[in-house]
């Protein structure tokens, strides 16, 4: 299961209501969003949008229902299980060859304050400003230990710019931690505090 | 031969603020309560001033600040044990001025001779003329990171005897935890306002650090490059401030410390500058 089905069976299954609306689906054989509505005392645009977000999960099944009165829908479970299965390294950004030859360096006038541990030679946090006037908005980032130690050993603006793996190598970070490198310098590059080498730029 | 500086002219004048600052205080405590008083205020500063040369002794080991120490507790106890009896007729008027002409010239020379040899002096601005004489690039490229430089090999105890020697000669004010010696360079006129504490984190500062590993990083200060007269290439300039400290280093490591001193004084920065 992907994270964001994940989210949406989550996010439905937090609701208040959404253990007595399954104990209806369970102990009835269909039921509508009426009919839940009146028996649970919902407003029936809740139970409709619940129902109709299972039935788009699949985990009911809609029947149109003929009857006097306009049509509507009859809902019954398709399933008795739900599972949210997620496998959290679909998520891993696993550094590529092209990300670890990303050439980088800070960029000039980047609006950027960094603040320098005591007793180490690493950064310990980026301050960064963005907007004019009244929108000017601060952002600080704190960083890991490996991260610090990366924009320790960040080329300075204007100077030749190194490779993300030159960077690591020369801060003495493992290799293993590359991820979490790779994620600071995604954010970093969104923020205009590092820029690529021009001529590795699309 | 003239030298050419790549340092603005010195124009900051708050070093001078509290030595001049006696003056304005000596003529409101006249006006008000009389000339009794002026000399007890001046007294009274003159001890404050005592407590704060004798913590600038204590920071940084240089004996000429002893001088002005002794200054001024000659001063103190001059205006403040015989200024009751001053002009009220039970002193002698004339003992009282033999004493003060006689401790005034005796201090004034010796701290003239103090200051014109510069022993009075910070070696900041000769520092940052010292890391900025090689660097001919221009390219700005300002960070307010620290610059890793190199590593080198030195024990703890050479690194803290060479802290030691940078602070006894005012060449930078050196800040100690476990794992790092900092050296601040401090400029003339800025040494009160970082020796007490009131210039903010000297992180924020310029200054050579040297880690329990051998590594040197460097970090200038936005105010202090400014100071050039050119927006000079900024690596260079970082990898120029921590060569010069290097070479300072090595210097003292052979016993050579005052090659160092020379080479600043030769410099010929103003020696209030």
């Amino acid at each position: 299961m992907d994270f964001r089905t994940a989210a949406k069976y989550a996010s439905l299954l937090s609701k208040d209501y959404a253990e007595d609306i399954f104990a209806l689906l369970v102990n009835y054989q269909a039921i509508s969003a009426s009919e839940a509505a009146a028996r649970l005392n919902l407003h029936i645009k809740t139970a409709q949008d619940f129902l109709e977000s299972l039935a788009q999960l699949g985990i009911l099944s809609k029947e149109e229902v003929f009857e006097k009165k306009r049509p509507y829908y009859h809902y019954a479970l398709r399933q008795t299980r739900i599972v949210i299965d997620i496998d959290l390294m679909q998520i891993k950004r696993e550094p590529t060859l092209n990300s670890l030859s990303l050439k980088i360096r800070e960029k000039q006038n980047n609006e950027a304050r960094f603040a320098v541990a005591r007793n180490d030679d690493t950064i310990t946090s980026v301050t960064i400003w963005s907007g004019e006037g009244r929108e000017r908005q601060e952002r600080k980032i704190k960083l890991t230990a490996p991260q610090g130690k990366f924009l320790y050993y960040l080329p300075f603006p204007k100077t030749t710019p190194l490779s993300v793996a030159d960077i690591i190598q020369k801060a003495g970070i493992d290799e293993s931690l590359a991820p979490e490198i790779l994620d600071l310098v995604q954010l970093l590059e969104k923020y205009d505090v590092i820029e690529q080498a021009p001529e590795m730029r699309d | 031969m003239t030298l050419v500086r790549k340092l603005r002219r010195d124009q900051d004048i708050r070093g001078i603020i509290p030595f001049l600052s006696i003056l304005p205080i000596f003529g409101l405590a006249s006006l008000f309560y009389g000339i009794r008083a002026g000399f007890i205020a001046i007294g009274i500063w003159s001890l404050l001033f005592l407590l704060v040369y004798l913590y600038v002794f204590v920071r940084t080991r240089n004996f000429a600040h002893l001088v002005i120490c002794a200054d001024a507790a000659f001063l103190g106890a001059v205006f403040l044990v015989f200024s009751p009896q001053f002009g009220a007729g039970s002193f002698p008027e004339i003992e009282f001025k033999a004493v003060y002409a006689a401790g005034i010239l005796f201090f004034g020379i010796l701290i003239f001779a103090l200051v014109i040899t510069r022993r009075l002096k910070w070696r900041g601005r000769e520092i940052l003329e010292l890391a900025g004489e090689p660097v001919d690039e221009i390219g700005n490229g300002y960070t307010s990171r620290p610059r890793p430089v190199g590593k080198m090999d030195y024990t703890l105890e050479q690194i803290h005897g060479f802290a030691r020697f940078a602070a006894r000669n005012l060449i930078a004010l050196p800040y100690i935890t476990s794992k790092n010696i900092t050296l601040v360079p401090i400029k003339m006129g800025e040494e009160y306002f970082r020796l007490l504490g009131l210039s903010g984190d000297y992180r924020d500062a310029t200054w050579v650090n040297f880690d329990e590993d051998g590594e040197v990083s460097v970090h200038i200060a936005q105010k202090d490059y400014l100071e050039y007269r050119e927006p000079l290439a900024f690596d260079q300039l970082c990898v120029s401030l921590g060569q010069v400290f290097i070479g300072f280093f090595e210097l003292y490591k052979k016993g050579e410390g005052a090659r160092f001193i020379d080479r600043m004084d030769d410099l010929r920065i103003p020696i209030f500058s």
